[in-house]
């Protein structure tokens, strides 16, 4: 047995990934029985179709902003304001790209590009940057206000969740802005190698950050803050840098998320964008195995997972016909269905029927 | 000696964030009175408490929570589901009292649950009471899609019931101030939150449970406090708060529907924090939290009265005064750590990030001043793109000027008697429309280019002004929303006049803020109008 199989058995054998592939087996198991036609894929004018690729596209935003979320939960803290910063991110690019709606002043024939779909008042990349840069802000006020000021992470994140939208709200005039940019909505729409391109985009971030969390130190210093801050200032590690750097990480997912949230639906409207996602993204991250509140070990895999698990309940109802209102209530089931699961009451029992086989294979191996 | 006066300094320094609270309270108010002639009568002062009642009822609830360490997100959905059954309940003609008592029930029964699944299956409060919110958002819906509008006598009677208050008002002539019968549940609700937090066992653990991230709630248990009996019993309570806040709310607004009080644990939230209730628990009043709900309506008034900033600036000054506050909690704790630090023996070590805090709470109050003048000079600057036209042509070099509010027209059409004046004017193809319907049928105004005139059943206008009544033009549910002159869309004015009644609503239809239902309210009255210049 290889290494790596080796080392991917015993993190399964931990439960750490084991519950959110549970979970989602369940939900497949689910479709396989009373959705039909459900793992139906096929292929129309080069792309791949179907409700697998439809459940990996729509989780984009939902993967990358648990991305981050897991990194502020492990350090010990909560971001409750991924959901503004969303907003935020894709009102600035919404702007830039199309400044007439919000009364901006311009020279030349308006009328001319209205529908335009080449149409962009900045450049692509300046207009990406500017929405990074205003994220970047936004992970940088609440880094600043965990960090330095002390604050504790819910209510400082609280303050921009609330404030938050009202800015966007004011930056867009709060109106609708339609976006025709063909180059830009490709980023949420476009397809590669018959895969949409969010996939990849998720896909390269999530490498990323593996690499930046795992092949460096980085990983271990955010682990040993969450454990204990005081005990890592001790040992050497900036912890109130450690932390900045948790909430500006995870501000970037939200404002990456934002974008391609904002380039699939082609609108951008300050009210909606966003709206309740912290919720999904935190309920994700604890689907995923890294625990609320405590801080400490975090699983990325496992948080993706978890942001799978949501897509999919949500992808699965919508075949059988639930009104999307009402869906919450499904969301709702399967978050009761996971906490009673990740009970210690239930772990117990788990960890008796299925650790039985698997410690004595550890025991062997080790 | 000294003993007992630095007991007593402390002592008052426990009160000195209810203070913080309650003094910007009245600082705020002295400003709106300053700078607002209207907010001078006493009614403006308990209209803070008649537009807010089901706030003021979750938002004791929530502070038990939150004083014992927890958090309660549930509390929106529970309100809304508690108005969707309610009116699904009246309309299958159920007693009232039958259904008040169940509605309390589920409340308990929604709160319960939650409080098991965090006490016994130690999840956290957050995921516990985030499903409760879901499931409550969402059994709405299964139950109704649509909006049930409650006519039930009872509801229509508790909703018309003023309480006159002695000595502002004339019992006779029964004119003067009011609060509303609602009002009264709250202040009721309040003084029972104020008993079981302050005069009860059960307060005395909630107290003893929260704060210091879990630890005191070991302490607690060690002393042999009921911890986990308790901790149900606070979820139990909440859930009873919002069920009858969910009630008051259903009578408030006339109405059941799954998206009331959307968003409205955030604010319940916020005001706690606001009122001085630290959000780690252990720490706070329920009255400061009361205040808080107090200091939010205030803010909404203050900027309804201004006129000119939009809604969405409520947020951002509540975001700016939760800052201020944490900034006066941490202060507090600072003073607190270093007298502890000066009585200890050898002394301890100052926390290293004193200075922060102190600057921090600096930043606090210059943010909130900041805000407060902001929101008397910002009103006249963003006035001003409005009334100068440079900058409005500079945003359409197209082929026509934009198009300008015509209110001196609108007026004399009021004057002449018109019941409804109905004003479409912006956009890229510069419409510039005005139109006055008479309670004889008469339809007058110009299409942009050319006056129109035009005839329909007089029975139709009178129609259009009684279903525009029954929308509830005459009521908060219909307010201005204010926008930046805006390149692609176009602003809507319309007034309603019915008997004495007249109200003048604006609205921009690029903007996701306006009343769900103007739009509705828009569509009724085109479809009276004339088809001239190709415009809906």
């Amino acid at each position: 047995m290889s290494a790596v199989a080796r080392s991917l058995k015993s993190s399964l054998g931990d439960s750490r990934l084991l519950l959110p592939l549970a979970v989602l087996g369940l939900i497949f198991l689910f479709d396989l029985i009373f959705i039909p036609g459900f793992f139906d894929t096929e292929i129309r004018q080069g792309h791949l179709y179907g409700s697998l690729i439809d459940i990996l596209r729509n989780s984009a935003p939902i993967i990358l902003l648990a991305i981050g979320m897991t990194v502020v939960i492990a350090t010990g803290g909560v971001d409750l304001s991924v959901g503004a910063v969303m907003a935020i991110s894709a009102s600035v690019a919404a702007i830039l790209i199309d400044p007439r709606k919000v009364g901006l002043t311009l020279s030349g024939d308006i009328t001319a590009v209205v529908g335009d779909p080449t149409y962009s008042f900045m450049p692509l990349p300046v207009v990406i940057v500017a929405a990074m840069l205003a994220a970047l802000a936004c992970g940088v006020w609440n880094g600043a206000l965990v960090a330095y000021v002390r604050i504790q992470p819910m209510v400082a994140t609280l303050i921009l969740m609330i404030a938050g939208r009202g800015i966007a709200q004011l930056a867009t005039n709060s109106i609708k802005i339609n976006i025709f940019n063909d180059a830009f909505s490709f980023l949420g729409n476009g397809f590669v190698l018959m895969l949409p391109l969010s996939i990849f985009l998720v896909l390269g971030i999530f490498i990323g950050s593996w690499l930046l969390l795992r092949r460096t130190a980085l990983g271990l210093f955010v682990e040993s803050v969450g454990i204990s801050s005081r005990a890592s200032l001790f040992a050497g590690i900036n912890e109130q840098r450690v932390k900045l750097f948790a909430y500006v990480f995870c501000a970037l997912c939200a404002g990456i998320a934002g974008l391609v949230a904002v380039s699939s639906i082609k609108t951008s409207d300050a009210n909606v964008i966003g709206l309740y996602t912290e919720l999904d993204a935190i309920l994700a991250v604890v689907i995923g195995g890294t625990v609320l509140g405590a801080g400490g070990r975090f699983s990325l895999l496992g948080s993706v997972l978890g942001a799978l698990v949501i897509q999919a309940t949500m992808t699965s109802m919508y075949h059988l016909g639930v009104p999307a209102s009402a869906i919450t209530v499904v969301k709702a089931i399967v978050v009761v269905l996971v906490i009673v699961l990740y009970s210690e009451q239930a772990r117990d029992v788990i960890r008796r029927a299925v650790g039985r086989t698997g410690t004595r294979k550890q025991g062997a191996s080790a | 000696m000294t003993q007992t006066l630095g007991a007593r300094l402390s002592n008052s320094r426990r009160f000195l964030p209810l203070g913080a609270t309650i003094a910007m309270f009245f600082v705020v108010y002295a400003f709106g009175v300053m700078a607002f002639p209207a907010m001078r009568d006493s009614q403006p002062f308990f209209n803070l408490l008649n537009t807010a009642p089901f706030l003021l009822i979750a938002v004791v609830g929530q502070a038990l929570v939150i004083i014992s360490g927890g958090i309660d997100l549930s509390v929106g959905g529970v309100i809304a589901l508690t108005t969707v059954v309610t009116a699904a309940l009246l309309r299958a003609e159920w007693d009232p009292a039958v259904v008040i008592v169940l509605m309390l029930l589920m409340g308990i029964t929604i709160g319960g649950v939650m409080g098991f699944f965090i006490t016994y299956l130690k999840v956290q409060p957050f995921i516990a009471t985030l499903a409760g919110m879901w499931f409550a958002r969402g059994m709405c819906y299964v139950i109704s899609d649509a909006e049930i509008r409650i006519y039930d006598p009872t509801w229509k009677t508790l909703a018309g019931v003023k309480v006159l208050i002695p000595g502002l008002a004339d019992p006779v002539a029964k004119t003067g101030s009011y609060i509303t019968s609602l009002v009264v549940i709250a202040l009721v609700v309040l003084v029972v939150g104020l008993f079981l937090a302050h005069l009860t066992r059960f307060g005395r653990t909630l107290y003893a449970m929260g704060g210091d991230s879990g630890r005191n709630e070991q302490s607690a248990r060690l002393m042999g406090l009921p911890v986990d009996r308790t901790k149900m019993q606070v979820y139990m309570f909440n859930g009873l708060c919002s069920a009858l806040a969910g009630l008051v709310y259903s009578i408030y607004v006339g109405s059941g529907h799954g998206s009331h009080a959307m968003g409205m644990e955030l604010l319940v939230i916020a005001a706690v924090v606001i009122g001085g209730v630290a959000l780690t628990g252990g720490e706070g009043y329920v009255l400061g939290a009361f205040f808080g709900v107090l200091i939010l309506s205030l803010i909404q008034s203050l900027i309804l009265y201004n006129g000119q900033l939009s809604s969405w600036w409520t947020s951002i000054f509540i975001g700016m005064l939760m800052l201020l506050f944490i900034g006066v909690q941490s202060v507090l704790a600072t003073i607190n750590a270093r007298s502890l630090a000066r009585s200890t023996a050898g002394g301890m070590k100052r926390p290293r990030t004193a200075p922060w805090r102190d600057r921090r709470f600096l930043a606090g109050a210059g943010a909130v001043i900041a805000a407060i003048i902001g929101i008397t000079l910002v009103g006249p600057l963003t006035s001003s793109p409005q009334t100068t036209t440079d900058g409005d042509s500079a945003i359409l070099t197209g082929d026509c000027a934009p198009a300008e509010s015509r209110a001196a027209e609108a007026e004399e059409m009021q004057a002449a008697g018109a019941a409804i004046v109905y004003q479409r004017f912006g956009g890229s193809d510069c419409v510039d429309q005005l139109y006055g319907l008479y309670p004889d049928g008469r339809v007058t105004g110009v299409d942009g280019t050319q006056t129109v005139e035009a005839q329909v059943e007089p029975s139709a206008v009178a129609d259009l002004v009684t279903n525009l009544e029954g929308l509830g033009w005459f009521t908060d549910e219909m307010y201005t929303t204010w926008h930046h002159p805006c390149a692609e869309c176009y602003t809507y004015e319309i007034t309603v006049t019915s008997g004495d009644q007249t109200k003048t609503v604006g609205a921009v239809d690029g903007g996701t803020d306006a009343p769900a239902k103007y739009w509705l309210v828009k569509t009724r009255i085109s479809a009276l109008l004339p088809e001239t210049n190709g415009a809906p």
